[in-house]
């Protein structure tokens, strides 16, 4: 087998300069929260390591993941990071089409035997054998085991690949499932969002491509240095939430002062994202900032949780204020007792969540 | 050469999976079958959810033409609740849904349509070494220029609707963002830098010298930018003659305005402008695998035939309007608006006039926006409060890039009882229909050369990607 060439030889050969490449390891530190003496050691990393090779695949999904991938912030980042990964095989951007994809999709997967990461958009459906969604005359469930199969791990991009997202809303018709029930015998990252916050995708396959593992994951299998906090912690508006000063309708008085949405159902106080610490868009704004709360799209089954537009009130036991300080003050405390409030949340959605069922059936 | 039959697909480089099935004979293609392999039931999903629900699904039903889904369901809505929306929310939601088709127009020429020009088959050709440097997938210096330039421009996006894709900020009444005058400079910022882009890369020349084209012969001599490489490689390969559509467009009309549209509704048939009834759009399910009769998509159903029966070959419903086929589109909406650049290209309705229908829009829409962005008033309210009644119906038709997008949507008791999409792809891509009419890109395809040995037709690849399908919004 041919040596595989290395991170740096990729990025020359693309015609990113010398000096790129150092800025570029410089962001990248800085993208990770990683000291300044961390430049050197990526760059090292980058230079003498194999290129891990990546293939992207595409199940059910709307394809936001990618959209949201090729626009990320710094010019710089997406151009090396889509070099440096030059996705090996990617069913919407890359050149070759038909027979010839599947071939090259075949190739890959020989050439980098346990050595490639599978980054996965969108789910499997795997009501009536699989023939919702199918690719290459193939149920997409059997390509995604297929290229699972022998990769070293797996990315879950997204709302869709990592909880099944807005397709699997009840009554779920395709049976839209979720990668990690499919595939259980691979680590698994999940990205979710929906999509997810580009700087964000591009973080965390920077993470695994430069230091060859998984960066800290939450118990959720989401990265813990994207999804530590909730929206609501490092909200601009959280001091109006404090003060109890609320928007009371669209583009009311108070809309227009930048009152805090949670009567308008926002759902920041029950996730866990960056929005409001990197935002979108190149950092110009995000959902709560042009005046719409939060819908949680990256929690687990947030199309399924009654109005996006009701208050999260709707989760007894908590009163408004108790909910939002106990969980709050304990977030503020450390990340784990974050993830055990965290935890908590999502057992009494799973609550709420079989008495509605229980409901439909009686 | 024998008869034969062939599977293309799948097609990379388009939103979603497609499939076409060829028959070919002495190396033409005789005959093609457009199937769209995915479906997902979101009008089955909206069933029996509170009718606001469908302004955070249906946009999900797309990720790259999510806002079209977005302004579909809002006016939907607002149509059941009778409310006309706020003058200046309004505003803000034409502009956001035109810098998505904009961004989308962009996308479509430099990373799904132009890099088939840069394959091997093409080497030694006098515009090939060009191109290559210009288009090569995921390479090239075009598509690096026009990546940054669409990001740069989604900052207005971004900075209106707090994230893209997936917006939330477009609401029946309005929209929940009311801009302030600062942001009024950053947005007229942002549109100035991407006419830069427009005119020193795609153009090169200002827009304005594109726009006054009126006769096919005066494009001709274009010789400038990315447009004037891809009329050198048109007309090097006869692509004014490649994938020829029936003439028949159809345009719900874009962007409204207490003025009317920015570009007017109708339809366009035997070299005449038309008028549209929605009234007579039918679903035709003949040969899709879907249960029920054709009928007007107030009366339609989702219901996937789960056996796949015989006389099917598609997830895709076959809409028509007046029981005929309508291609619809950028080139149909320039085309139906009366540009006369786009109306001496309506009878060559090829490739290369599909390509040039989009162009000829970006220049339109962006000269359009910058007088439109000086029109909004921060100190207006952007929001007209809307209550949704238990019992209603409407309507909500819009223009995606890719063409006519509608939203028909009912509830009682405050439950949605049926929703059904027909989205711009749905039209283009649709099977045949009970008549055994074929759909445009199935008609468009017949004829195509397929050389000895090519498994993936060249000139297949270049006609169907000149539609810009979108098939995850085809079937949805």
């Amino acid at each position: 087998m041919s040596q595989i060439e290395t991170f740096y030889d990729v990025m020359r050969r693309q015609g990113i300069t010398r000096r790129s490449f150092m800025k570029y390891c410089s962001l990248t530190a800085a993208a990770l929260g990683l000291s300044p003496s961390f430049v050197p050691k990526i760059a090292h990393a980058m230079e003498t390591k194999p290129r891990t090779p990546v293939i992207w695949v595409h199940g059910l999904e709307c394809t936001c993941c990618s959209e949201s991938f090729i626009r990320s912030a710094h010019p710089l980042a997406k151009d090396v990071v889509l070099s440096m990964i030059s996705l090996d095989y990617d069913d919407t951007l890359m050149a070759a089409a038909g027979h010839a994809a599947e071939a090259a999709f075949e190739e890959t997967i020989q050439k980098y035997k346990g050595n490639y990461i599978l980054a996965v958009e969108g789910n499997p459906p795997l009501n009536e054998d699989g023939m919702f969604c199918i690719s290459g005359g193939k149920p997409f469930v059997e390509k995604l085991k297929h290229a699972a199969k022998d990769a070293k791990a797996v990315i879950s991009w997204g709302a869709c690949a990592s909880y099944g997202c807005v397709q699997a809303a009840k009554p779920n018709p395709t049976q839209a499932t979720p990668v990690h029930k499919v595939i259980t015998d691979k680590p698994i990252i999940k990205v979710p969002g929906c999509p997810p916050i580009a700087e964000v995708m591009t973080g965390v396959i920077t993470y695994m491509l430069t230091f060859d593992r998984m960066p800290e994951l939450d118990r959720q299998g989401r990265p813990a240095m994207f999804y530590g906090q909730r929206i609501h912690d490092k909200c601009y508006r959280r001091p109006h939430f404090d003060a109890g000063q609320f928007v009371e309708a669209w583009d009311d008085e108070n809309a227009r002062k930048g009152y805090c949405l949670y009567k308008m159902g926002c759902k920041g106080p029950t996730t866990y994202n960056a929005c409001s610490t990197m935002r979108w868009n190149d950092g110009v704004s995000f959902p709560i900032q042009s005046g719409h709360g939060c819908i949680g799209c990256s929690e687990d089954g947030f199309w399924d949780q009654g109005s996006f537009y009701d208050r999260v009130t709707d989760l007894t036991q908590f009163g408004v204020e108790a909910n939002a300080d106990k969980i709050g003050l304990t977030a503020a405390g450390a990340v784990g007792a974050g993830v055990a409030a965290h935890a908590a949340i999502t057992a009494l959605k799973a609550a709420q969540k079989k008495t509605q069922s229980t409901k439909e059936e009686a | 050469m024998s008869d034969t039959s062939l599977i293309v697909g799948p097609f990379n480089r388009v939103e979603g999976d497609l499939e076409i099935r060829l028959d070919v004979a002495d190396g033409r293609v005789t005959a093609a079958y457009a199937n769209s392999p995915l479906f997902r039931g979101f009008e089955r999903i909206l069933l029996g959810k509170p009718p606001t629900e469908a302004l955070t699904i249906t946009p999900r039903i797309c990720g790259i033409c999510s806002i079209s889904q977005s302004v579909a369901a809002a006016r939907a809505l607002a149509d059941a609740a009778g409310v006309t929306p706020s003058v200046e929310g309004e505003k803000i939601a034409v502009l956001m849904h035109a810098v998505e088709n904009l961004a989308d127009h962009i996308t479509h020429f430099h990373l799904f349509f132009m890099p088939d020009f840069t394959r091997p088959i093409y080497q030694g050709r006098g515009w090939y070494n060009k191109a290559v440097e210009r288009f090569t997938a995921m390479q090239g210096s075009g598509l690096r220029a026009a990546t940054d330039a669409r990001a740069r421009l989604f900052h207005i996006v971004g900075l209106l609707g707090g994230k893209w894709p997936h917006t939330l900020a477009i609401q029946p009444g309005g929209a929940t963002k009311a801009p302030t005058s600062r942001d009024k400079i950053r947005i007229a910022t942002d549109l100035k830098t991407f006419r830069r882009y427009l005119e020193t890369q795609l153009f090169g020349a200002p827009l304005e010298a594109f726009v006054n084209l009126s006769t096919v012969a005066e494009l001709d001599s274009w010789a400038t930018g990315d447009v004037g490489l891809f009329l050198q490689i048109a007309n090097d390969l006869g692509l004014n003659e490649a994938g020829r559509g029936e003439g028949r467009y159809l345009s719900f009309g874009a962007y409204p305005s207490a003025s009317g549209p920015m570009f007017k509704q109708g339809t366009w048939a035997n070299g005449a402008r038309g008028d549209f009834d929605p009234a007579l759009i039918r679903e035709d399910l003949s040969h899709a695998w879907m249960l029920g009769d054709t009928a007007h998509p107030t009366r339609g159903q989702t219901l996937p035939d789960e056996d796949m029966g015989e006389d099917g070959y598609s997830w895709c419903k076959a809409p028509r309007l007046n029981d005929e086929v309508f291609e619809t589109g950028a080139l149909a909406r320039q085309i139906v608006d009366g540009h006369p650049l786009a109306v001496a290209l309506a009878q060559e309705a090829s490739v290369r006039a599909r390509i040039f229908g989009r162009v000829l829009e970006v220049a339109r829409t962006q000269i359009a926006l910058e007088r439109h962005v000086a029109q909004i008033d921060p100190s207006q309210s952007f929001m007209e409060p809307v209550v949704i009644p238990d019992d209603g119906e409407g309507s909500g038709l819009v223009e995606a890039a890719r063409g006519a997008l509608g939203h028909w949507v009912q509830f009682r008791g405050g439950e949605i009882t049926s929703y059904q999409i027909i989205a711009p792809t749905t039209w283009n891509f649709s099977p045949r229909d009970s008549n055994g009419v074929p759909g445009p890109v199935e008609a468009a395809l017949v004829g195509a050369p397929v050389g000895e040995g090519e498994d993936t037709p060249i000139s297949v690849q270049h006609i169907v990607r000149s539609f810009d399908p979108c098939m995850v919004c085809t079937v949805h």
